[in-house]
């Protein structure tokens, strides 16, 4: 299988896009993410990393309706697809599995 | 009502923004808005403005950034060039070393030449400001110019002229006498000045305050440094200091501490007594228009006009004359701004600056600078054939004249870069030599000075342009078809501007190699022309500031005489080498029985018995002053009196009968003119007159042996016989020198200009030469198989530079003739103009380009043909 690569920023929005199932698009990433990571990230920043996970292949796209709100502006939702998913489950899987290698380490008392 | 984000912000993304993106960037960052807006509407704003700056970036453009296409385009220039660099590392070298030489030296000088310019800047009414000092007229001639005025002119005039708003009077005390608790000082930067001082000079206060201050005698403001040398502290308000002068102790009340005056200012000085003070305790009246001892400055209202304000002047200088408040004399106005550059008047406050020289000094910065763009030019055309083929290609490829230009531009724009770099770097090695040399003070700021940067990013699109220009439009120009055939020769036109560029160089070379020969020369043979006096082994000491300690002289002369080591003590009211305006001055002395009168300027001064055989001094008719005969109505003139006189040899003048200061005097001796002041400046009809008391000077001769000894000795004496004052003393050959320290000062400037100039021209020379033969070897190669010589191609290559050369001489001569001329007026005493003072820098110049192109054609003479012509 190919090794489909993933920056770390990337990662994060994807498990928000995942965690937010079919509701997740720009603004609610954001806020989700400023208050997990509890600092300021900026919205340009997941556009691109969004961007480029669903030129990947990663997440698929779907468009909402219309609302006073947002000036008039139709959300973009993002899903994750099954092949983001997979690439999520081996991440995980691999940081899980190296991290039980870790003997009990003591730091002292 | 929600709120709506910054409108220009939104248009910006709308306008860059990809269709496919906008819906949902616009919608997120509005909603993020909304959201922020809620809480803080400007942070949000401002949020937003930096959320779609952020989103300025390639992927979510709408359009194609041609960047790319641009990058490549310089990536490619920058390519060539470096390779065109390389191939002539040598003269890419030469080229930016010398441009970054020129750089250097004309950033330098023009920060000087800034330094010069910023006089009175501080002062935020300067141009408003005008000085008034008097004219001495012998009929309608201007014989002296004085700085100094009388007291009562700026009231008189302040009440009389409407256009005068306000006047302030800067009275000069010098070598006051200055006693802080038990200690004593000397200051010699002191004045009287009224209130508006500080209206016409800006310096705000550090401590106490101005209002109300000075309208009393007795008060006095000291500068910061000089609060500290006295007390040791600033806040001295209200603090005395004593002023021992011939009527004892005298108590001032400090009321202010000032800042200390900038380098920049015509009139530094150290303390400020309040004007009353010289009414009440030095001996000046209000209405003395006898002795002109004062500065006047003068306010003029806002909005006055010129030219009728000197319309008043004079109707006010015939009301003077009219009252008899003045003779012979007339009042006129300087603008403040100018008198650093401009005034040479006598009794000015500090030795001013000369335009005239800081002009040349700029013009040979030009000159070093337009030379350093010279060469660039040079070189760029020589190049023309080897980027020949280079512009055809590019031209058949589908380059367009703009963009070749464009190519030629940026080389010339990396190698000015690359020089102005250097050049800062150059700048700071050099700074402290520079700083030296111009006498500007440890801490005056070269680089950080911001203006030093934008006139170096000047230099540099300067550069670009003028130097990169003229090679640009040139190589661009080629006709491809021709170039690629091969049929290309070089222009006689080219040929023609690069000749006329190096004999430019060259004739600039010429003119700046004799002017600094004919510089040296003349300023040695001001130094070294006979005196007419003798100043070696002289201490000059002053006297006593105290007129009740004057008669404890004689016994102080006596234990210095019995010492072996001491020649000769001698009393005088001034001594050479200090300036003849430290002598009185009096206008229209002329002899008791005169028919017509002239009203010239003549310098007194009183001397002892003992001081024309101490000084050395030629007694050519009559004698000395015999102590105790008469001695109080007789004097000795020097040559130049005699001859104002209309006398015709000396023995003519002695026993004649002079009238002046109100009494009747008789000429007993006649004295050959010595040089006063320096070899510098013209004699001037000067009178002795009998004088013995120590108040002023006190010359010493001391024999060989040991300097600091006999210095040890007087200074002893000196301290037994006078308590209370402060040992100072001079040496007089030292005092003689300093009066040349401006001219060595401008002379090793003005060397080292022509130096780099010199070098700069040379280095041109060396690169344009090693060009032209290196495109020449192979023709050299064939002339050698087929039988010349060396010395024969030697000749041949060098004749066409010489020939340049030359031609550079016959122009520069004439123009370094007339140069020299107008520099040697303003001297009174010049050395005698010689051929050899133009021959030997023209000599010197043909050697200087043999020297320079010797090293390349020597090497191509010398090479083996087979080397030249085994590659094809």
């Amino acid at each position: 299988m190919k090794a489909y690569s993933i920056g770390d920023f990337e990662e994060l929005v994807l498990l928000t896009v995942a965690a937010q199932h079919d509701q997740a698009y720009g603004v609610s990433i954001h806020e989700s993410l400023e208050e997990q990571l509890a600092k300021a990230v900026n919205i340009s920043a997941i556009h691109v990393a969004l961007k480029r996970m669903e030129e990947k292949g990663f997440v698929e796209t779907r468009v909402g309706g219309i609302t006073a709100q947002r000036g008039g502006r139709r959300k973009k939702f993002y899903v994750i697809t099954a092949l983001g998913k997979s690439v999520l489950d081996r991440k995980y899987e691999v940081r899980t599995s190296i991290y039980k290698r870790i003997p009990k380490i003591f730091f002292g008392s | 009502m929600t709120p709506r984000p910054p409108r220009f912000f939104l248009h910006f993304l709308r306008w860059y923004c990809r269709e496919d993106y906008l819906e949902e960037m616009e919608g997120d960052l509005v909603e993020l808005f909304e959201k922020r807006a809620g809480q803080n509407l400007s942070k949000a704003r401002r949020q937003f403005g930096w959320d779609v700056v952020r989103g300025f970036r390639p992927r979510n453009l709408g359009f194609k950034l041609s960047l790319s296409n641009l990058t490549f385009m310089l990536r490619n220039h920058l390519t060539i060039a470096l390779r065109v660099f390389r191939r002539d590392l040598s003269l890419t070298s030469i080229n930016v070393a010398g441009l970054a030489l020129s750089f250097a030296i004309t950033l330098l000088i023009l920060q000087y030449a800034r330094f010069e310019f910023s006089y009175e800047s501080t002062h935020p009414q300067a141009s408003q400001i005008m000085r008034l000092t008097m004219d001495y007229l012998d009929g309608n001639t201007v014989v002296t110019q004085d700085c100094e005025t009388y007291p009562p002119l700026g009231p008189t005039m302040k009440a009389s002229l409407p256009e005068v708003e306000d006047f302030t009077r800067a009275y000069s005390l010098d070598r006051l006498l200055i006693k802080v608790g038990e200690e004593t000082f000397y200051e010699d930067k002191g004045y009287a000045a009224d209130p508006a001082f500080f209206d016409f000079f800006h310096y705000p206060l550090i401590e106490g305050s101005i209002a109300g201050a000075f309208l009393k005698p007795h008060e006095v403001i000291l500068n910061e440094s000089t609060a500290r040398r006295f007390f040791g502290r600033t806040d001295i308000v209200g603090e005395v200091v004593q002023i021992l002068h011939s009527e004892g102790e005298l108590g001032l009340k400090v009321v202010g501490v000032m800042p200390d005056c900038p380098p920049n200012t015509h009139l530094p000085f150290n303390m400020l007594v309040s004007y009353p003070t010289m009414t009440a305790s030095f001996g000046e009246k209000d209405e003395n228009w006898n002795g002109n001892n004062t500065f006047t400055y003068i306010m003029l209202r806002p909005g006055t006009q010129e030219e009728a304000f000197q319309v008043q002047l004079e109707e006010f200088n015939k009301k003077l004359v009219a009252e008899e408040k003045i003779e012979n004399e007339r009042v006129i106005a300087q603008a403040m701004e100018d008198i650093h550059l401009y005034s040479h008047k006598t009794f000015e406050a500090e030795p001013n600056g000369d335009a005239n020289s800081l002009f040349f000094l700029l013009l040979v910065a030009l000159l070093v600078i337009v030379s350093a763009y010279v060469n660039y030019v040079n070189l760029a055309t020589s190049r023309s054939v080897e980027r020949a083929k280079e512009v055809g290609i590019r031209k058949v490829i589908g380059s367009t004249r703009s963009q070749l230009i464009g190519q030629f531009l940026f080389e010339s724009f990396l190698v000015n870069v690359l020089a102005a770099i250097m050049a800062v770097g150059l700048i700071w090695l050099g700074r402290e030599v520079f700083l030296e040399l111009t006498d500007l003070g440890a801490d005056f700021a070269i680089l950080s000075d911001q203006v030093f940067w934008l006139m170096l990013v000047g230099f540099v699109l300067l550069g670009v342009f003028l130097s990169g220009l003229y090679p640009a439009l040139v190589l661009s120009g080629f006709a491809p078809a021709l170039v690629l055939k091969g049929k290309f020769s070089r222009s006689g036109k080219g040929l023609w501007l690069r000749k006329s560029l190096v004999i430019f160089q060259f004739a600039v070379t010429l003119i700046l190699l004799t002017q600094s020969f004919i510089v040296y020369q003349q300023l040695n043979y001001m130094r070294e022309k006979e005196l007419g006096v003798n100043i070696d082994r002289t201490v000059v000491i002053n006297g006593p500031a105290l007129d009740s300690l004057q008669k404890r002289f004689v016994p102080f002369k006596q234990s210095l005489i019995q010492q072996p080591q001491i020649e000769g003590v001698a009393i005088s009211g001034t001594v050479p080498g200090l300036p003849v305006s430290d002598m009185n001055t009096t206008t229209g002395i002329h002899l008791a029985d005169e028919l017509n009168p002239r009203n010239n300027n003549f310098y007194l001064t009183g001397i002892d018995s003992a001081y024309l055989s101490l000084m050395e001094i030629k007694l050519l008719a009559g004698e000395n002053f015999q102590a105790g005969n008469l001695k109080g109505r007789n004097i000795i003139v020097n040559e130049e009196a005699i001859r104002q006189w209309g006398l015709q040899s000396p023995e003519e003048a002695i026993q004649k009968t002079v009238k002046f200061w109100g009494r009747k005097w008789q000429v007993v001796g006649v004295i050959q003119n010595y040089h006063h002041e320096s070899g510098k400046s013209a004699h001037v009809p000067m009178i002795f007159y009998y004088f013995d008391e120590f108040s002023e000077y006190a010359s010493i001769r001391i024999s060989g042996g040991e300097v600091e000894e006999s210095l040890a000795l007087i200074e002893q004496t000196f301290e037994s016989h006078f308590p209370f004052t402060p040992f100072s003393y001079f040496f007089l050959d030292q005092r003689y020198d300093e009066q040349f320290k401006a001219d060595l000062q401008f002379q090793k400037l003005f060397n080292l200009l022509t130096g780099f100039a010199i070098l700069i021209a040379c280095l041109g020379l060396f690169a344009l030469a090693s060009f032209v033969i290196h495109q020449r070897t192979k023709e050299i190669g064939i002339r050698k198989i087929i039988g010349a010589s060396t010395r024969h191609i030697m000749v041949l290559l060098t004749r066409d530079f010489i020939q340049t050369v030359m031609w550079a001489i016959v122009i520069g001569l004439p123009l370094t003739y007339w140069l020299a001329e107008f520099w040697l007026t303003r001297f009174p005493f010049r050395f005698e103009l010689n051929a050899w003072v133009f021959v030997l820098p023209a000599l010197a110049v043909v050697l200087l380009a043999i020297l320079s192109l010797s090293v390349k054609t020597l090497k191509t003479a010398l090479a083996n043909p087979v080397d030249s012509l085994r590659a094809e």
